[in-house]
Protein backbone atom coordinates (compact mmCIF):
# COMPACT_ATOMS: atom_id res chain seq x y z
CA UNK A 1 0.00 0.00 0.00
CA UNK A 2 1.40 3.46 -0.93
CA UNK A 3 0.24 6.89 0.87
CA UNK A 4 1.03 9.09 -1.92
CA UNK A 5 1.62 12.84 -0.32
CA UNK A 6 3.27 15.81 -1.11
CA UNK A 7 5.39 18.24 1.15
CA UNK A 8 5.75 21.88 0.10
CA UNK A 9 9.11 23.90 1.05
CA UNK A 10 8.22 27.40 1.58
CA UNK A 11 11.63 28.75 1.20
CA UNK A 12 11.87 27.59 -1.38
CA UNK A 13 8.64 28.98 -2.86
CA UNK A 14 8.96 32.11 -4.97
CA UNK A 15 5.36 32.44 -5.64
CA UNK A 16 6.08 32.41 -9.35
CA UNK A 17 2.42 30.44 -10.04
CA UNK A 18 3.94 28.34 -13.06
CA UNK A 19 2.50 25.20 -10.58
CA UNK A 20 -1.21 26.93 -10.91
CA UNK A 21 -0.29 27.55 -14.68
CA UNK A 22 0.57 24.09 -15.59
CA UNK A 23 -2.15 22.64 -13.22
CA UNK A 24 -4.44 24.64 -15.22
CA UNK A 25 -2.63 23.23 -18.89
CA UNK A 26 -2.06 19.86 -17.28
CA UNK A 27 -6.07 19.51 -16.08
CA UNK A 28 -7.48 21.72 -19.10
CA UNK A 29 -9.22 23.61 -16.31
CA UNK A 30 -11.91 26.11 -17.00
CA UNK A 31 -12.25 29.38 -16.54
CA UNK A 32 -12.12 30.19 -13.00
CA UNK A 33 -11.48 26.76 -11.68
CA UNK A 34 -7.75 26.31 -9.67
CA UNK A 35 -6.56 23.08 -8.27
CA UNK A 36 -3.82 24.66 -6.50
CA UNK A 37 -3.10 28.37 -5.87
CA UNK A 38 0.06 29.70 -4.44
CA UNK A 39 -1.29 32.16 -1.85
CA UNK A 40 0.15 35.15 0.06
CA UNK A 41 0.44 36.28 3.10
CA UNK A 42 1.82 39.61 4.05
CA UNK A 43 2.82 40.06 7.65
CA UNK A 44 4.74 42.53 9.78
CA UNK A 45 4.56 46.61 9.98
CA UNK A 46 6.17 48.91 7.68
CA UNK A 47 9.34 48.99 7.27
CA UNK A 48 9.47 45.53 8.11
CA UNK A 49 7.21 43.50 6.08
CA UNK A 50 7.59 40.43 4.85
CA UNK A 51 5.68 38.05 2.50
CA UNK A 52 4.88 34.34 2.25
CA UNK A 53 3.68 32.15 -0.45
CA UNK A 54 1.69 29.45 0.78
CA UNK A 55 1.14 26.90 -1.81
CA UNK A 56 -2.02 24.93 -1.72
CA UNK A 57 -4.33 22.45 -3.05
CA UNK A 58 -6.02 19.14 -2.02
CA UNK A 59 -4.40 17.36 1.15
CA UNK A 60 -5.70 14.24 0.06
CA UNK A 61 -6.90 13.52 3.93
CA UNK A 62 -6.46 10.30 4.98
CA UNK A 63 -10.12 10.96 7.36
CA UNK A 64 -11.48 12.68 4.17
CA UNK A 65 -14.45 14.85 5.42
CA UNK A 66 -15.61 15.48 1.67
CA UNK A 67 -15.71 11.33 1.17
CA UNK A 68 -17.69 10.91 4.33
CA UNK A 69 -20.66 13.13 3.48
CA UNK A 70 -20.80 12.37 -0.17
CA UNK A 71 -24.40 11.01 -0.46
CA UNK A 72 -23.79 9.03 -4.28
CA UNK A 73 -20.56 7.41 -3.59
CA UNK A 74 -18.92 9.80 -6.16
CA UNK A 75 -15.84 11.26 -3.84
CA UNK A 76 -13.64 8.14 -2.97
CA UNK A 77 -10.04 7.20 -2.13
CA UNK A 78 -7.59 5.14 -4.51
CA UNK A 79 -5.52 2.33 -2.87
CA UNK A 80 -2.59 4.88 -2.85
CA UNK A 81 -3.99 7.06 -0.53
CA UNK A 82 -5.03 9.65 -3.92
CA UNK A 83 -9.04 10.86 -3.08
CA UNK A 84 -10.70 10.50 -6.59
CA UNK A 85 -14.30 12.30 -7.65
CA UNK A 86 -15.88 9.87 -9.94
CA UNK A 87 -17.68 12.49 -12.08
CA UNK A 88 -20.38 9.86 -13.42
CA UNK A 89 -22.13 8.83 -10.11
CA UNK A 90 -21.39 12.80 -9.19
CA UNK A 91 -24.88 14.55 -8.48
CA UNK A 92 -23.56 18.06 -7.89
CA UNK A 93 -24.81 18.58 -4.28
CA UNK A 94 -21.79 20.17 -3.11
CA UNK A 95 -21.92 18.17 0.15
CA UNK A 96 -17.98 17.49 -0.55
CA UNK A 97 -17.51 21.05 -1.16
CA UNK A 98 -18.85 22.55 2.00
CA UNK A 99 -17.41 19.74 4.05
CA UNK A 100 -14.02 20.56 2.91
CA UNK A 101 -11.98 22.60 5.25
CA UNK A 102 -9.34 23.90 2.70
CA UNK A 103 -11.99 25.25 0.35
CA UNK A 104 -10.39 23.06 -2.62
CA UNK A 105 -13.32 21.62 -4.56
CA UNK A 106 -14.80 23.82 -7.65
CA UNK A 107 -18.30 23.24 -9.44
CA UNK A 108 -18.17 23.24 -12.97
CA UNK A 109 -21.20 24.70 -14.90
CA UNK A 110 -22.24 24.54 -18.59
CA UNK A 111 -22.02 27.57 -18.63
CA UNK A 112 -18.52 27.81 -17.96
CA UNK A 113 -17.84 25.28 -20.46
CA UNK A 114 -19.73 27.30 -23.57
CA UNK A 115 -18.04 30.59 -22.33
CA UNK A 116 -14.73 29.15 -22.42
CA UNK A 117 -11.56 30.44 -21.25
CA UNK A 118 -11.80 33.74 -23.38
CA UNK A 119 -15.54 34.51 -22.35
CA UNK A 120 -16.86 34.50 -25.89
CA UNK A 121 -18.34 30.85 -26.54
CA UNK A 122 -15.53 29.93 -29.09
CA UNK A 123 -13.03 27.31 -27.94
CA UNK A 124 -10.07 26.57 -29.04
CA UNK A 125 -8.26 23.21 -29.92
CA UNK A 126 -6.83 22.58 -26.35
CA UNK A 127 -9.92 23.48 -24.64
CA UNK A 128 -12.40 21.32 -27.46
CA UNK A 129 -10.29 17.86 -26.21
CA UNK A 130 -9.74 19.12 -22.42
CA UNK A 131 -13.18 19.71 -21.50
CA UNK A 132 -14.82 16.69 -22.37
CA UNK A 133 -13.50 15.33 -19.08
CA UNK A 134 -15.76 17.24 -17.41
CA UNK A 135 -19.92 16.67 -16.36
CA UNK A 136 -21.42 19.83 -16.17
CA UNK A 137 -22.49 20.43 -12.80
CA UNK A 138 -20.52 18.14 -11.14
CA UNK A 139 -17.53 19.15 -8.55
CA UNK A 140 -13.56 18.67 -9.51
CA UNK A 141 -10.50 18.77 -7.85
CA UNK A 142 -6.87 17.86 -8.05
CA UNK A 143 -6.31 14.33 -8.40
CA UNK A 144 -2.88 14.82 -8.02
CA UNK A 145 -2.67 14.05 -11.97
CA UNK A 146 -3.39 10.28 -10.98
CA UNK A 147 -3.05 9.57 -14.44
CA UNK A 148 0.87 10.76 -14.57
CA UNK A 149 0.95 9.08 -11.16
CA UNK A 150 0.02 5.86 -12.54
CA UNK A 151 2.54 6.06 -15.68
CA UNK A 152 5.00 6.31 -12.66
CA UNK A 153 5.48 10.76 -13.36
CA UNK A 154 5.25 12.82 -10.56
CA UNK A 155 2.00 15.70 -10.64
CA UNK A 156 2.23 18.92 -13.46
CA UNK A 157 2.67 20.99 -10.31
CA UNK A 158 5.78 19.77 -9.33
CA UNK A 159 7.67 19.19 -12.41
CA UNK A 160 6.72 22.90 -13.47
CA UNK A 161 7.84 24.39 -10.15
CA UNK A 162 11.63 25.62 -10.95
CA UNK A 163 12.49 25.40 -7.62
CA UNK A 164 11.74 22.25 -6.72
CA UNK A 165 9.24 23.79 -3.69
CA UNK A 166 6.83 21.11 -4.21
CA UNK A 167 8.05 17.48 -2.89
CA UNK A 168 5.90 14.28 -3.83
CA UNK A 169 6.21 10.32 -2.95
CA UNK A 170 4.59 8.23 -0.73
CA UNK A 171 4.90 8.75 2.77
CA UNK A 172 4.41 4.63 3.64
CA UNK A 173 8.36 4.82 2.11
CA UNK A 174 11.15 5.74 4.25
CA UNK A 175 12.99 6.45 1.42
CA UNK A 176 11.15 8.62 -0.36
CA UNK A 177 11.52 11.76 -1.09
CA UNK A 178 8.95 13.81 0.74
CA UNK A 179 9.89 11.90 3.88
CA UNK A 180 13.76 12.22 3.41
CA UNK A 181 13.04 15.96 3.66
CA UNK A 182 10.88 15.91 6.72
CA UNK A 183 13.38 14.21 8.36
CA UNK A 184 16.28 16.79 7.27
CA UNK A 185 14.22 19.58 7.71
CA UNK A 186 12.66 18.54 11.00
CA UNK A 187 9.61 17.26 10.37
CA UNK A 188 6.55 19.49 8.86
CA UNK A 189 3.31 21.17 9.50
CA UNK A 190 -0.25 20.05 8.50
CA UNK A 191 -2.87 23.14 7.43
CA UNK A 192 -5.79 22.98 9.71
CA UNK A 193 -4.70 20.00 11.86
CA UNK A 194 -7.02 20.73 14.32
CA UNK A 195 -9.88 19.78 11.96
CA UNK A 196 -8.38 15.91 12.54
CA UNK A 197 -8.96 15.29 8.61
CA UNK A 198 -4.86 13.72 8.43
CA UNK A 199 -3.76 15.73 5.52
CA UNK A 200 -1.48 14.32 3.34
CA UNK A 201 0.31 17.43 2.85
CA UNK A 202 2.85 19.22 4.53
CA UNK A 203 4.59 22.90 4.89
CA UNK A 204 8.53 22.69 6.02
CA UNK A 205 9.21 26.71 6.58
CA UNK B 1 -11.24 44.14 7.97
CA UNK B 2 -12.90 42.51 10.88
CA UNK B 3 -11.59 42.36 14.51
CA UNK B 4 -10.42 39.00 13.64
CA UNK B 5 -7.11 37.90 13.04
CA UNK B 6 -7.04 37.89 8.70
CA UNK B 7 -8.91 39.03 6.05
CA UNK B 8 -11.95 38.55 4.44
CA UNK B 9 -10.18 37.54 0.95
CA UNK B 10 -12.72 36.02 -1.89
CA UNK B 11 -11.21 34.57 -4.45
CA UNK B 12 -8.08 36.18 -4.67
CA UNK B 13 -4.49 34.61 -4.10
CA UNK B 14 -4.21 36.09 -0.67
CA UNK B 15 -4.41 33.96 2.64
CA UNK B 16 -7.61 34.78 4.70
CA UNK B 17 -10.77 33.89 5.52
CA UNK B 18 -12.72 32.80 2.39
CA UNK B 19 -16.67 32.46 1.97
CA UNK B 20 -18.12 29.28 1.10
CA UNK B 21 -20.88 29.57 -1.55
CA UNK B 22 -21.68 25.74 -2.60
CA UNK B 23 -24.56 26.05 -0.90
CA UNK B 24 -26.73 29.29 -1.28
CA UNK B 25 -30.25 30.37 -1.39
CA UNK B 26 -31.80 26.98 -3.22
CA UNK B 27 -30.62 25.04 -1.05
CA UNK B 28 -31.29 27.50 1.94
CA UNK B 29 -35.04 27.53 0.42
CA UNK B 30 -35.46 23.40 0.31
CA UNK B 31 -33.87 23.09 4.23
CA UNK B 32 -36.71 25.91 4.92
CA UNK B 33 -39.09 23.88 3.24
CA UNK B 34 -38.31 20.57 4.77
CA UNK B 35 -38.45 21.81 8.44
CA UNK B 36 -41.16 23.51 7.85
CA UNK B 37 -42.99 21.04 6.44
CA UNK B 38 -41.94 18.47 8.58
CA UNK B 39 -43.28 20.81 11.90
CA UNK B 40 -46.19 21.54 10.24
CA UNK B 41 -47.63 18.01 9.84
CA UNK B 42 -46.06 16.99 13.68
CA UNK B 43 -48.05 20.18 15.28
CA UNK B 44 -51.05 19.28 12.80
CA UNK B 45 -51.45 16.13 13.78
CA UNK B 46 -51.62 16.29 17.35
CA UNK B 47 -53.94 18.67 16.88
CA UNK B 48 -55.73 16.63 14.43
CA UNK B 49 -55.63 19.45 12.10
CA UNK B 50 -56.03 17.89 8.56
CA UNK B 51 -55.25 21.01 6.85
CA UNK B 52 -52.00 21.49 8.47
CA UNK B 53 -50.95 17.75 7.73
CA UNK B 54 -51.59 18.24 3.99
CA UNK B 55 -49.78 21.40 3.90
CA UNK B 56 -46.87 20.13 5.87
CA UNK B 57 -46.84 16.96 3.39
CA UNK B 58 -46.69 19.46 0.31
CA UNK B 59 -44.20 21.58 1.77
CA UNK B 60 -41.70 18.65 2.32
CA UNK B 61 -42.96 16.31 -0.59
CA UNK B 62 -43.12 19.32 -3.46
CA UNK B 63 -41.74 22.56 -1.69
CA UNK B 64 -38.50 20.69 -0.50
CA UNK B 65 -37.55 18.48 -3.58
CA UNK B 66 -38.26 21.27 -6.47
CA UNK B 67 -35.60 23.82 -4.67
CA UNK B 68 -33.31 20.46 -4.06
CA UNK B 69 -33.26 19.75 -7.84
CA UNK B 70 -32.76 23.35 -8.36
CA UNK B 71 -29.55 23.71 -6.38
CA UNK B 72 -28.27 20.27 -7.72
CA UNK B 73 -25.66 20.38 -10.29
CA UNK B 74 -26.98 16.97 -11.94
CA UNK B 75 -30.28 17.20 -11.47
CA UNK B 76 -30.62 13.55 -13.24
CA UNK B 77 -29.07 12.09 -11.30
CA UNK B 78 -30.35 13.30 -7.91
CA UNK B 79 -31.78 9.13 -6.79
CA UNK B 80 -28.21 8.75 -6.37
CA UNK B 81 -28.30 10.84 -3.04
CA UNK B 82 -29.87 7.52 -1.06
CA UNK B 83 -26.62 5.20 -1.61
CA UNK B 84 -24.79 6.39 1.25
CA UNK B 85 -26.87 6.56 4.31
CA UNK B 86 -23.87 4.64 6.42
CA UNK B 87 -22.63 7.87 6.38
CA UNK B 88 -23.84 10.77 4.69
CA UNK B 89 -26.88 12.72 6.53
CA UNK B 90 -28.62 13.67 3.10
CA UNK B 91 -28.71 10.37 2.11
CA UNK B 92 -30.63 9.87 5.55
CA UNK B 93 -32.61 12.31 4.96
CA UNK B 94 -33.57 12.04 1.36
CA UNK B 95 -34.60 8.50 2.63
CA UNK B 96 -36.75 9.93 5.36
CA UNK B 97 -38.51 12.54 3.14
CA UNK B 98 -39.30 9.18 0.87
CA UNK B 99 -40.70 7.65 3.55
CA UNK B 100 -42.51 10.25 5.37
CA UNK B 101 -44.48 11.79 2.16
CA UNK B 102 -46.73 8.43 1.40
CA UNK B 103 -46.86 7.18 5.07
CA UNK B 104 -47.89 10.85 5.97
CA UNK B 105 -50.14 11.05 3.27
CA UNK B 106 -51.75 7.18 4.76
CA UNK B 107 -51.75 8.96 8.32
CA UNK B 108 -53.96 11.79 6.81
CA UNK B 109 -56.39 9.15 5.09
CA UNK B 110 -57.15 7.38 8.14
CA UNK B 111 -57.08 10.78 10.18
CA UNK B 112 -60.07 11.48 7.07
CA UNK B 113 -61.46 8.13 7.10
CA UNK B 114 -60.60 5.98 9.23
CA UNK B 115 -59.19 3.14 7.39
CA UNK B 116 -57.45 1.30 9.79
CA UNK B 117 -60.05 1.49 12.42
CA UNK B 118 -57.66 2.83 15.47
CA UNK B 119 -56.19 -0.53 14.61
CA UNK B 120 -52.63 -1.53 15.19
CA UNK B 121 -51.78 -0.96 11.84
CA UNK B 122 -52.81 2.83 11.68
CA UNK B 123 -50.67 3.61 14.87
CA UNK B 124 -47.64 1.71 13.22
CA UNK B 125 -48.13 3.87 9.98
CA UNK B 126 -48.32 6.99 12.44
CA UNK B 127 -44.94 5.83 14.43
CA UNK B 128 -43.11 5.21 11.59
CA UNK B 129 -44.49 9.22 9.87
CA UNK B 130 -43.48 10.70 13.38
CA UNK B 131 -40.29 8.76 13.10
CA UNK B 132 -38.99 10.34 9.49
CA UNK B 133 -40.93 13.85 10.58
CA UNK B 134 -38.76 13.93 13.06
CA UNK B 135 -35.66 12.84 11.00
CA UNK B 136 -36.68 15.29 8.15
CA UNK B 137 -36.75 18.25 10.53
CA UNK B 138 -33.15 17.92 12.42
CA UNK B 139 -31.07 16.26 9.51
CA UNK B 140 -30.74 19.62 8.01
CA UNK B 141 -28.82 20.80 11.03
CA UNK B 142 -26.98 17.33 11.41
CA UNK B 143 -25.50 17.56 7.86
CA UNK B 144 -24.47 21.04 8.88
CA UNK B 145 -22.96 20.49 11.83
CA UNK B 146 -20.97 17.29 10.78
CA UNK B 147 -18.08 18.56 9.54
CA UNK B 148 -15.49 20.85 11.17
CA UNK B 149 -14.76 22.55 7.92
CA UNK B 150 -17.26 25.97 8.73
CA UNK B 151 -16.76 26.34 11.99
CA UNK B 152 -20.47 28.47 12.08
CA UNK B 153 -22.35 24.99 11.91
CA UNK B 154 -19.95 22.65 13.52
CA UNK B 155 -22.41 22.73 16.67
CA UNK B 156 -24.33 20.35 18.22
CA UNK B 157 -26.92 23.20 17.97
CA UNK B 158 -27.48 23.40 14.64
CA UNK B 159 -29.89 20.43 14.55
CA UNK B 160 -31.60 21.90 18.17
CA UNK B 161 -32.00 24.84 16.02
CA UNK B 162 -33.35 23.17 13.30
CA UNK B 163 -35.65 21.35 15.38
CA UNK B 164 -36.80 24.27 17.29
CA UNK B 165 -37.57 26.36 13.95
CA UNK B 166 -38.94 23.51 12.28
CA UNK B 167 -42.00 23.43 15.51
CA UNK B 168 -42.27 26.77 16.06
CA UNK B 169 -42.74 27.66 12.02
CA UNK B 170 -44.85 24.66 12.32
CA UNK B 171 -47.17 25.94 15.13
CA UNK B 172 -47.14 29.15 13.06
CA UNK B 173 -48.66 27.65 10.20
CA UNK B 174 -51.10 25.38 12.30
CA UNK B 175 -52.65 28.51 14.08
CA UNK B 176 -52.35 30.59 11.13
CA UNK B 177 -54.47 28.05 9.08
CA UNK B 178 -57.05 27.47 11.84
CA UNK B 179 -57.58 30.84 13.02
CA UNK B 180 -58.60 31.51 8.23
CA UNK B 181 -59.98 27.96 7.62
CA UNK B 182 -61.54 27.38 11.28
CA UNK B 183 -61.67 23.91 12.27
CA UNK B 184 -60.11 23.91 15.95
CA UNK B 185 -62.04 24.86 18.95
CA UNK B 186 -60.99 28.01 20.83
CA UNK B 187 -59.01 25.64 23.91
CA UNK B 188 -56.98 24.38 21.27
CA UNK B 189 -56.45 27.88 19.78
CA UNK B 190 -55.27 29.06 23.08
CA UNK B 191 -52.98 26.14 23.49
CA UNK B 192 -51.29 26.74 20.04
CA UNK B 193 -50.79 30.11 20.74
CA UNK B 194 -49.29 29.48 24.47
CA UNK B 195 -47.11 27.02 22.53
CA UNK B 196 -46.11 29.51 19.78
CA UNK B 197 -44.83 31.99 22.28
CA UNK B 198 -42.96 29.57 24.32
CA UNK B 199 -41.33 28.34 21.20
CA UNK B 200 -40.22 31.97 20.00
CA UNK B 201 -38.18 32.11 23.95
CA UNK B 202 -37.14 28.60 23.17
CA UNK B 203 -35.76 29.32 19.85
CA UNK B 204 -34.31 32.51 20.68
CA UNK B 205 -32.10 30.97 23.60
CA UNK B 206 -31.38 28.69 21.24
CA UNK B 207 -29.95 31.12 18.64
CA UNK B 208 -28.13 33.24 21.25
CA UNK B 209 -26.45 29.97 22.50
CA UNK B 210 -25.60 29.08 19.17
CA UNK B 211 -23.73 32.86 18.62
CA UNK B 212 -22.02 32.44 21.80
CA UNK B 213 -20.72 28.99 21.56
CA UNK B 214 -19.79 30.23 17.73
CA UNK B 215 -18.11 33.52 18.51
CA UNK B 216 -16.43 31.64 21.89
CA UNK B 217 -15.04 28.24 20.06
CA UNK B 218 -13.15 29.09 16.82
CA UNK B 219 -11.42 31.59 14.79
CA UNK B 220 -13.66 30.51 11.84
CA UNK B 221 -16.45 31.04 14.16
CA UNK B 222 -15.65 34.19 15.64
CA UNK B 223 -15.41 35.72 12.09
CA UNK B 224 -18.92 34.45 11.17
CA UNK B 225 -20.25 35.42 13.76
CA UNK B 226 -19.12 39.13 13.62
CA UNK B 227 -20.29 39.04 9.81
CA UNK B 228 -23.86 37.85 11.15
CA UNK B 229 -24.13 40.21 14.16
CA UNK B 230 -21.45 43.34 13.45
CA UNK B 231 -20.50 43.74 9.85
CA UNK B 232 -21.78 42.72 6.35
CA UNK B 233 -25.14 40.48 7.31
CA UNK B 234 -25.96 42.74 10.75
CA UNK B 235 -28.71 44.95 9.16
CA UNK B 236 -30.53 41.63 8.02
CA UNK B 237 -29.70 39.51 10.79
CA UNK B 238 -31.29 41.54 13.66
CA UNK B 239 -33.89 43.11 11.20
CA UNK B 240 -35.31 40.25 9.76
CA UNK B 241 -33.93 37.00 12.30
CA UNK B 242 -34.49 38.46 15.37
CA UNK B 243 -36.53 41.62 14.41
CA UNK B 244 -39.48 40.44 11.99
CA UNK B 245 -38.82 36.76 12.84
CA UNK B 246 -38.93 36.34 17.13
CA UNK B 247 -39.71 40.09 18.25
CA UNK B 248 -42.64 41.04 16.61
CA UNK B 249 -43.94 38.09 16.96
CA UNK B 250 -43.86 38.06 20.79
CA UNK B 251 -45.41 41.71 20.71
CA UNK B 252 -48.31 40.26 18.36
CA UNK B 253 -49.12 37.43 20.37
CA UNK B 254 -48.64 38.69 23.55
CA UNK B 255 -51.18 41.97 23.20
CA UNK B 256 -53.23 40.39 20.53
CA UNK B 257 -53.89 36.77 21.83
CA UNK B 258 -55.36 34.68 19.03
CA UNK B 259 -56.95 37.54 17.43
CA UNK B 260 -56.61 36.82 13.53
CA UNK B 261 -54.55 40.08 12.89
CA UNK B 262 -52.16 39.22 15.93
CA UNK B 263 -51.80 35.73 14.33
CA UNK B 264 -51.81 36.46 10.69
CA UNK B 265 -48.08 38.90 11.89
CA UNK B 266 -46.73 36.59 14.10
CA UNK B 267 -46.87 33.81 11.70
CA UNK B 268 -45.88 35.73 9.02
CA UNK B 269 -43.14 37.54 10.97
CA UNK B 270 -41.78 33.78 12.14
CA UNK B 271 -41.40 32.72 8.44
CA UNK B 272 -39.74 35.67 7.20
CA UNK B 273 -37.42 35.09 10.57
CA UNK B 274 -36.78 31.78 9.93
CA UNK B 275 -36.33 32.03 6.06
CA UNK B 276 -33.63 34.67 6.69
CA UNK B 277 -32.26 32.73 9.00
CA UNK B 278 -31.34 29.51 6.83
CA UNK B 279 -30.05 31.64 4.16
CA UNK B 280 -27.72 33.74 6.63
CA UNK B 281 -26.62 31.22 8.43
CA UNK B 282 -25.33 29.92 4.85
CA UNK B 283 -24.04 33.46 3.85
CA UNK B 284 -21.83 34.08 6.80
CA UNK B 285 -19.80 30.50 6.68
CA UNK B 286 -16.42 30.97 6.18
CA UNK B 287 -13.43 28.62 5.75
CA UNK B 288 -10.76 29.17 7.58
CA UNK B 289 -6.70 30.28 6.26
CA UNK B 290 -5.60 26.96 5.72
CA UNK B 291 -1.91 28.38 7.70
CA UNK B 292 -0.65 31.40 8.79
CA UNK B 293 2.71 32.16 9.70
CA UNK B 294 2.24 35.58 10.47
CA UNK B 295 -0.18 34.14 13.42
CA UNK B 296 2.90 31.26 14.17
CA UNK B 297 5.22 33.74 14.28
CA UNK B 298 3.08 36.23 16.86
CA UNK B 299 2.78 38.81 14.43
CA UNK B 300 -1.34 38.86 14.54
Amino acid sequence: MARMGMVFDLKRCIGCNACVIGCKQENSLPDGVFFTKTLSEDYGVYPSVKRVYIPTLCNHCEDAPCEKVCPSGATYTRDDGIVMVDGEKCIGCGSCAVACPYDQRSQVSKDMLDRGLFGEGQLTDFEKQGYDRFTPGTVIKCDFCSNRVDAGLDPACVVTCPTNARIFGDFDDPDSKPNRVMRERGGGQAPLAEKNTKPKVYYIS
Amino acid sequence: MSNTDAPLVGDSFKLGYRFQNFWDVPMATAFFFGELGGGTFLISMYFDFIAGMVIGLISTGVGKPFFHLTHMGVPAKSWRAVLRPDRSWISRGLISIMVFVPFGMLVVLDQAFGWSGGGFLGKLVMLVTVAAALVVMTYQGFAMSHSSSISLWNTGLMPVSSMAYALLSGTAVTLLLASVLGGLGETDLVMLQKLFLGLLVVTLAILLSLLHAAYHGTRGGQQSVTLLIKENFSMPFHGLVFGAGIVLPLIALWFGGTAPIAVFVAAIGVLIGFFSYRVLVFKAGVYEPQISFAARLGLR
